[in-house]
């Protein structure tokens, strides 16, 4: 653990040492290129603004993809389960997950007006086809045993569901809501930057025209850092409803 | 001896892509209540179709099956199975996996706990309960399929190939533990298997089935008292007729 740590941190500080290096040496001027320590008095003195516009994505984030996956998983477990909904679904699935959710910005903001829907409209949706694709996939991975013993049981619709499908489907729902969590968070900082006036992406976007470029540097810096805590977040949850996997797949990592 | 399973003209044949595989041709058999049955043959002559056929898994091309003077019509409340591959769920705990037949049949979950105390007990999983299945042996794992079909009190037992994955000792010893179930529960057991000293040591009755399309070439009776010893002079007389019958080279042992 000690040593995953430490390797993980290695290239971070190397990009600060080049970095400081770089401001050292004066490659741009300290106005285009802040010193990481200046970058750093950032989250000393302008904290409030960092973490009103943090939480307010991270806000959105949670209620988008929470709509998602409100929405794709009950919706993929029965795509998956049925044949006839997969054919009536499958091409318009393939269709509309094709298209960038930023592109419907345009139309977004012409529907929903400026400020919170559209953001998390374009976040559900980012966040809809990787877990639905995946709640699809997971149950269609079901041993076919299983289901056999379901049968022979002759277990209801429901039972079936809730205590076959949906567990045995589980972990790539999982790993949908991974790859979601991580679109909805790039949704939301390029939505801010056009549909809204709070957030990460607003803050940014407003930064550079006040040329605060350690504001910038700031901002980007908890973007990241949220997505890594987010995603490592996920992971636990999984690691937590899914540890009767233990032992039946190759170690993660 | 009343009639508990009975088989008229049972066909099977899979639409292929070239041609039609027939699986099954003409079967018929009656099974009485209490009997313990071998379908004995080679992998490939339709024995575990047959069986899932009878435990309504699948459906017969032509022909009829009745389980307890019922036609099938989908899997029998009167039948319990247990699968080659044992068919636990894995993200359930022992306890959990026993109790499904039982909770798929609407049992409350006070008396579901009791009666699956008791089975897990018969078959020597006690303490085992919270388990999940990957933590357990390949033999264990099979009786937990065996307490999981005990416990809604079958009037059969339909095993498809149960302990053809175990170890030669582990499979003796599941095979005195089935036999002393059979004695204590009266079941009728109808009981696929490969290999000949198998089907002699349990079987009343063994019916060879040949392949291509197969059908059920012999019904042998066994009347060698029980336990039964393979090197008794009865018990190899019988093994060396089944191994002229069955056609035996190295797929049978």
């Amino acid at each position: 653990m000690q040593l995953r740590r430490a390797l993980g941190l290695l290239p971070l500080a190397l990009l600060l040492l080049a970095w400081e290096l770089a401001v050292q040496a004066k490659v741009y001027p300290p106005v285009l290129l802040p010193a990481p320590g200046k970058v750093l008095l950032v989250f000393v003195e302008d904290w409030q603004t960092v973490l009103d516009n943090a939480a307010a994505s991270v806000a959105r984030v949670i209620v988008g993809i929470g709509l998602s996956f409100a929405v794709a998983v009950p919706l993929g477990l029965m795509i998956g389960r049925y044949r006839w909904l997969d054919l009536l679904t499958d091409w318009s699935i393939q269709i509309f997950r094709s298209v960038p959710p930023i592109s419907l910005i345009p139309l977004a903001i012409l529907f929903l007006g400026i400020g919170d829907k559209p953001s998390i409209a374009l976040i559900f949706l980012s966040g809809l086809w990787p877990l639905l694709i995946n709640t699809i996939f997971g149950v269609r991975g079901i041993e076919r045993t299983l289901i056999k013993v379901a049968r022979a049981a002759r277990a209801g619709e429901l039972l079936v569901m809730k205590d076959i499908i949906l567990p045995a489907s589980l972990p790539a729902i999982f790993t949908g809501l991974r790859l979601a969590v991580g679109a909805g968070w790039l949704t939301v900082v390029t939505a801010e930057m056009i549909a809204v006036k709070s957030g990460l992406g607003y803050m940014i976007l407003n930064a550079q025209l006040t040329f605060r470029s350690d504001l910038i540097i700031a901002g980007i810096i908890v973007i990241g850092a949220i997505g890594l805590v987010a995603d490592q977040l996920v992971r636990r949850i999984r690691a937590h409803v899914c540890r009767w996997q233990e032992g039946l797949t190759a170690a993660q990592e | 001896m009343n009639r508990f399973i009975e088989c008229v003209g049972v066909g099977k044949i899979y639409p292929g892509k070239t041609e039609n595989v027939e699986a099954l041709r003409g079967i018929d058999l009656v099974c009485d209540a209490g009997e313990f049955v071998c379908l004995l043959g080679r992998s490939g002559c339709g024995k575990s179709t047959l069986l899932q056929m009878m435990a309504g898994l699948e459906r017969p091309t032509s022909g009829q099956i009745a389980v307890a003077g019922r036609e099938l019509d989908g899997p029998s409340p009167d039948a319990a199975v247990v699968f080659q591959d044992h068919g636990l769920f894995p993200w359930m705990t022992v306890q959990k996996n026993v109790e499904f037949n039982m909770k798929a049949r609407g049992a409350k979950a006070a008396e579901r706990a009791k009666v699956a105390r008791h089975f897990l007990d018969m078959t020597s999983l006690t303490g085992f309960a919270d388990r999940y299945p990957h933590e357990l042996s390949g033999g264990m794992r099979q009786r937990v399929g065996i307490a999981r079909a005990l416990t809604t009190e079958p009037k059969a037992l339909l095993m498809d190939e149960p302990f053809g994955a175990l170890d030669a000792q582990t499979r003796g010893r599941l095979q005195d533990e089935l036999l002393q179930i059979w004695e204590k529960q009266r079941t009728t057991v109808l009981f696929v298997t490969h290999s000949i000293d198998e089907a002699l040591l349990l079987a009343d009755r063994i019916l060879v089935f040949s392949p291509r399309p197969g059908r059920i070439a012999a019904d042998i009776r066994v009347d060698l008292p029980r336990p039964r010893a393979s090197q008794s002079a009865g018990f190899s007389a019988l093994a060396r007729e089944l191994r002229g019958l069955v056609g035996a080279d190295r797929d049978i042992d």
